[in-house]
């Protein structure tokens, strides 16, 4: 049983440049996955296209087994999202928003809504226009979870957010998973509320998934080469080595990305092309990223 | 016993609680029979998914430091190494090689390497001397 099933996606703006050129990753029951990938990658694209919002040009989607094209109301009934901007209507008061969600949603908590609204002191007599942008993700959030769907769908949810709002957002999001279990899918640019939330990490790298692991497993499994440059080792020597995810060119030394255990990389570069004393470390998240994003185009 | 998390750093979250636990039951603060958090509120107050602390939990519970009993919760388990002793010395075999050869590269000899390891077990040895000592 799968959550979440993108199979070959392919969309594109403009005619002949896509923006998702063939992702394909399926989510299990529970999952918590931290979608990656620098401004562009197209990680709202495609969580609107879970949401049915907008159609894949080429492949398929399916939540809950459903298209989210044809069969709109039942997804939409058992996913909560938070997009990237802000999509409450601004004339209305907060307790309105609030009471048109709940008018949405048969499977409503009061209970969740009202602790929600307690945590966050929420100015329910407010307008949503006179709210900061702080407050508004947080009556979004709570507009998204209070059903408590099976599926939340998160777009930089923690986007403009202090650091004190974000450890809240995660906070709730933590509770959820306690208290519900739910499945998430959220794209996120802050590396450490990835770290505490995802168990999971999808990169998006032009167009297609870069890296699709767990994230322990990347800490562990993953590292990174640091190459001198002396003329005699090429970008395209390291690149063509399995296991080398991309290579980064900096003025004084090579920095590539590998699959693959630092020890073992010392010996693949010793082996395969005779470098010895190349520095291999493992990786943080934030490295990572940095190190990829940066690097492949 | 309080936890500290750090996100951003090269260990895992889950080695992170790991070894703190480790570390605690190691240095006394943690006592066979004590009962550690349920996983739920550990997640909850360290804010980090619940799947990561059922996961340390896990292998704790494989290493046999701690027991899980059903409808009772999370326990240290009495006996300080259940597992067979020839056993807990291969576990201790691939973090005394990466050890020796963080020393070799360091240029650390072995006699002094030994002598770090006897100072740390002096510390250890106090640590839990003045833990015994609480009421």
């Amino acid at each position: 049983m799968t959550i979440v099933d993108f199979q070959n996606v392919h969309r594109a703006y403009t005619e002949g440049v896509d923006v998702l050129a063939g992702v394909s990753f399926s989510i299990a029951p529970g999952q918590v996955v931290g979608l990656l990938g620098k401004n562009g990658a197209g990680k709202t694209t495609l969580l609107r296209i879970a949401m049915g919002m907008i159609d894949p040009q080429q492949g398929s989607v399916r939540v809950f087994g459903l298209d989210p094209r044809t069969q709109p109301l039942e997804v939409k009934s058992r996913v909560g999202y938070v997009s990237e901007e802000q999509i409450l209507p601004s004339y209305l008061r907060v307790d309105q928003v609030i009471a048109l969600h709940k008018g949405l949603f048969p499977t409503w908590d009061d209970d969740l809504a009202h602790d929600m609204i307690t945590r966050f002191s929420i100015p329910g007599r407010q307008k949503i226009k006179t709210l900061s942008k702080g407050q508004a993700r947080q009556v979004a959030l709570l507009c998204a979870v209070a059903h408590r769907p099976e599926l939340l769908l998160l777009d930089e949810p923690a986007g403009g957010l202090d650091p004190a709002a974000r450890r809240e957002f995660l906070e709730t999001s933590i509770q959820l998973l306690n208290e519900t279990g739910t499945t998430i899918l959220f794209s996120s640019h802050y590396m450490t509320d990835v770290e505490r939330l995802a168990d999971r990490i999808v990169m998006i790298h032009d167009g297609k998934v870069l890296i699709d692991t767990e994230l322990d497993e990347l800490r562990e499994n993953y590292s990174l080469a640091l190459v001198q440059r002396n003329g005699q080792i090429s970008r395209d020597r390291l690149l063509a080595l399995e296991a080398c995810l991309g290579v980064r060119e900096r003025a004084d030394a090579l920095h590539a990305v590998f699959e693959m255990e630092p020890e073992k990389v010392e010996e693949l570069l010793s082996r395969e092309i005779g470098l010895t004393g190349a520095r291999c470390t493992r990786i943080a998240l934030e490295e990572m990223f940095i190190e990829l994003a940066g690097g492949q185009s | 016993m309080q936890f500290v998390i750090a996100a951003g750093s090269e260990l895992p979250i889950y080695r992170q609680l790991m070894r703190q636990i480790t570390d605690g039951i190691a240095g006394g603060r943690l006592r066979p029979g004590d009962k550690l958090t349920s996983q739920r509120e550990l997640a909850q107050q360290l804010v980090i998914a619940p799947l990561t602390v059922k996961k340390a939990y896990d292998e704790l519970e494989r290493e046999g430091l701690i027991r899980t009993e059903r409808g009772r919760g999370t326990f240290v388990t009495t006996s300080a190494s259940p597992l067979d002793p020839r056993e807990q010395r291969e576990r201790l075999r691939d973090p005394a090689r990466r050890l020796l050869s963080r020393a070799h590269l360091g240029g650390v000899s072995l006699a002094e390497l030994v002598s770090l390891l006897q100072e740390l077990s002096a510390e250890l040895q106090s640590e839990r001397l003045s833990e015994e000592d609480r009421p």
